[in-house]
């Protein structure tokens, strides 16, 4: 198993041969077209009733909310995970490759935020915004989370939005410049998540049951967190839909939560194998539909 | 430096859906995809961000410093007549596809733990909400993966853990060391997948075949990786070894059976199967194929394999030299191809029609054919239960994965996509209501 030094020395050069700056690579007055916001299959009301009733201008617009929201939701999670990194990075060797990487991906965290913020803007006219419950979680998750539970938090919340975007980016229905934001991230996120896979595997070296147990239990709620996070009610009202029924039905979307498990399959599969699946995790993900 | 696929490739794609630069090929779907051995990395639009090593569930994606110069060159002459795929153009990458979700079964039985029944089993819980019951025969999980893997490959059996966290979902039932009666599970699941596999050693019927220190090359592979209940049933005696079959089976096997102490030593190996191989006296492996190399049915990299082995020449043999004395001194792998097998004579030898070969044991590994499953039809012809995409015919609420569905031929990751479709089709049933409509 190679060290954190040599994962953060590749990935270095990784990122040497190929970073993106989403300010030059994308023209931001370009005039949007009216592509969908994202795959219609991932709208949290594909498959029910409800999106049957919809017209295709309604679908559309429902999508372009719910990408908005997706993105907004993403903003927030990488401005509490620069905290976490950056918390980290005091504790380390300036001359280390380490050091070096985790700035780098600070610097990769911010240029998304902006990145997802702009697009954001040009998307819908109004802000989205995690509910204040997760919000005030999250601050407190940023200040006191280390070790695995840090870098495994980063991991679900990375993994869980790289799978859609992967989809969103191949995906021709989808808004030109929502595609090209999405190959972005997951170009850059594919790095951020070796690293949290390999800084999760080290911290771990060691760890008791009770500190699996905890650590365990902890990330299953942050993904719980997170995942009810993604699209908030206000997505339905602003695309015009009724909100009542909208949050309803989606709350009930097999199709949207098998969508979710498949997308989430190789993050189990790896939390499984560091043994951070433990029976409490695993019952917090059962409920949120991940298992 | 870019990341290398090296020849412990087990194709079932992981890779090619976590790269971000579309550089792992043939993805499914593409040309070449199963049939090539093994998946490439494109070195020129590689970045070398390690995602397809960290996701690799036998660890054959690896940073080029770490891999050989063949695996290396390997990998980019794969890529050598084809224009490089530019990642930022979008419109380069397949387009998603999406299966709707279905009301699916409740109750699903999935009969075999190799890699065909634990990926069905793996499709279902990601792709419905069924609660599925595994079963298998043996008192453990892995199949093929497990038991048909050589020792000298410990890399490819690493995917048995994979399986394993599989059957430890909580959806899933696992009933190890249990015979499965189709007529009760009939009864009791609104869909049976059955993945056995196709473990029966096709037969030469030539005379002598039954005769001593014959057998197929299957159990002394199950003997060896320690299977339960196996046991050898010939006695090894040297010099020689005649091997009928051209396949990765045969030249597992041969690369075993030549391996000097030393080697065997840091093998994997039951201490009983490390004794008996240690003390037999085999030198010499002859390969025998009644067609030519061009027909040989072994992998690139299981013959890189063979070429690897220290001490041990490999020599193709195309001449019909002579091989009824004793072989000289030294350890080789000798590939006789064109010949046609004629009887087995254990004082004698082994009989061909390019004449006698002087040899101690015969093992046969010239394939593996599916046997019926109690209740469902069955092609003798073809050795499969006959289906349509992974649907038994004429059996509602019956499935078939692997083997015993397509044939005994592709490796572990092929059962992937395999299962993958039947799941899909077993989906489809359900929602039109033909699973709960229909008698099983």
């Amino acid at each position: 198993m190679p060290g954190t030094d040599e994962t953060a020395q590749r990935l270095l050069d990784s990122s040497a041969r190929l970073s993106r700056d989403p300010e030059t690579e994308i023209d931001w007055d370009a005039p949007l077209g009216d592509g969908y916001g994202l795959s219609p299959e991932w709208s949290t009301l594909y498959g029910t009733s409800y999106w049957e009733e919809l017209t295709e201008v309604q679908r559309r617009e429902l999508t372009r909310h719910e990408a908005a929201s997706v993105a907004s939701t993403g903003i927030w999670f990488e401005l509490i995970l620069q905290q976490l990194i950056l918390r980290d990075v005091y504790a380390l060797n300036p001359a280390g490759a380490d050091f070096k990487w985790s700035l780098t991906e600070i610097a990769d965290e911010c240029r998304h935020s902006i990145m997802f913020a702009r697009l954001t803007g040009k998307l819908v006219d109004v802000e989205y915004r995690p509910r204040p419950i997760a919000r005030e979680l999250g601050r407190l998750f940023k200040t006191v989370a280390t070790g695995e539970s840090a870098y495994a938090a980063i991991l679900v919340a990375e993994e869980v939005l790289d799978v859609m975007q992967r989809d969103w980016m191949r995906d021709r229905r989808v808004e030109p410049l929502i595609r090209t934001v999405n190959h972005i991230h997951v170009v850059e996120e594919s790095r951020h998540m070796v690293f949290a896979r390999e800084e999760t595997r080290q911290r771990l070296i060691g760890a008791g049951r009770a500190r699996r147990w905890t650590s365990g239990l902890l990330i299953a709620v942050v993904a719980d967190v997170i995942m009810s996070s993604m699209v908030t009610r206000a997505v339905y009202a602003n695309a015009g839909l009724d909100a009542d029924r909208a949050v309803r039905e989606a709350r009930r979307n097999e199709h949207h939560r098998a969508l979710l498990r498949s997308s989430c399959a190789n993050l189990m599969d790896f939390l499984g194998e560091v043994g951070l699946l433990t029976p409490a995790a695993t019952r917090v993900y059962r409920r949120t539909g991940l298992r | 430096m870019t990341y290398v696929i090296a020849g412990d490739c087990c194709s079932d794609a992981s890779c090619v859906a976590v790269c971000p630069m579309n550089s792992i090929h043939p993805s499914p779907g593409e040309a070449g995809f199963g049939t090539t051995d093994g998946l490439f990395i494109d070195p020129r639009t590689c970045i070398d961000c390690g995602a397809c090593a960290d996701i690799c569930p036998v660890g054959a994606a690896k940073p080029a410093d770490q891999a050989t110069p063949v695996e290396v060159e390997l990998n980019r002459s794969h890529f050598a007549t084809q224009p490089a795929l530019n990642a930022l153009d979008l419109d380069t990458w397949d387009a998603p596809s999406f299966a709707p979700w279905t009301d699916g079964p409740r109750r699903v039985a999935v009969v075999g733990a190799g890699p065909a029944g634990i990926y069905a089993a793996r499709e279902l819980l990601l792709r419905s909400t069924a609660e599925v019951t595994v079963y298998d025969r043996l008192p453990v999980a892995g199949g093929l993966a497990r038991f048909g893997v050589a020792p000298d490959h410990p890399l490819t059996k690493q995917i048995v853990t994979t399986f394993e966290r599989v059957l430890a979902h909580p959806r899933v039932h696992w009933r190890p060391g249990t015979e499965a009666v189709t007529a009760e599970l009939e009864t009791r699941y609104d869909a049976v997948v059955h993945a056995v596999g196709s473990f029966q050693s096709r037969r030469l019927g030539i005379p002598g075949e039954d005769a001593a220190r014959s057998c197929s090359a299957a159990e002394v592979v199950a003997w060896y990786n320690g299977h339960p209940g196996a046991r050898l049933p010939v006695e090894l005696v040297g010099p020689r070894a005649v091997i009928v079959g051209s396949g990765n089976v045969a030249l597992d096997l041969a690369r075993l059976l030549v391996s000097t102490p030393d080697r065997l030593a840091t093998l994997d190996l039951p201490a009983a199967v490390r004794t008996t191989l240690a003390s037999s006296n085999i030198t010499e492996v002859v390969l025998v194929a009644r067609r030519g190399p061009e027909a040989a049915a072994y992998s690139a990299s299981a013959l890189r394999d063979l070429q690897s082995l220290d001490g041990v020449d490999i020599l193709f043999d195309t001449e019909g030299s002579e091989l009824s004395s004793p072989p000289l001194p030294g350890r080789r792998i000798v590939f006789r191809f064109g010949t046609t097998p004629e009887a087995w004579d254990p004082a004698a030898g082994f009989v061909t029609d390019a004449g006698m070969v002087s040899a101690g044991n015969l093992f046969t590994a010239i394939g593996f054919a599916g046997r019926p499953i109690d209740g469902l039809p069955f092609d003798e012809q073809r050795g499969i239960v006959p289906n349509d995409r992974g649907a038994v015919l004429n059996r509602p609420g019956h499935f078939v994965a692997g083997w015993i569905k397509r044939g005994a031929q592709g490796g572990i990751g092929a059962n992937r996509a395999c299962a993958e479709e039947t799941v899909r089709t077993l989906l489809a049933t359900a929602s039109s209501g033909a699973l709960s409509a229909a008698p099983m």
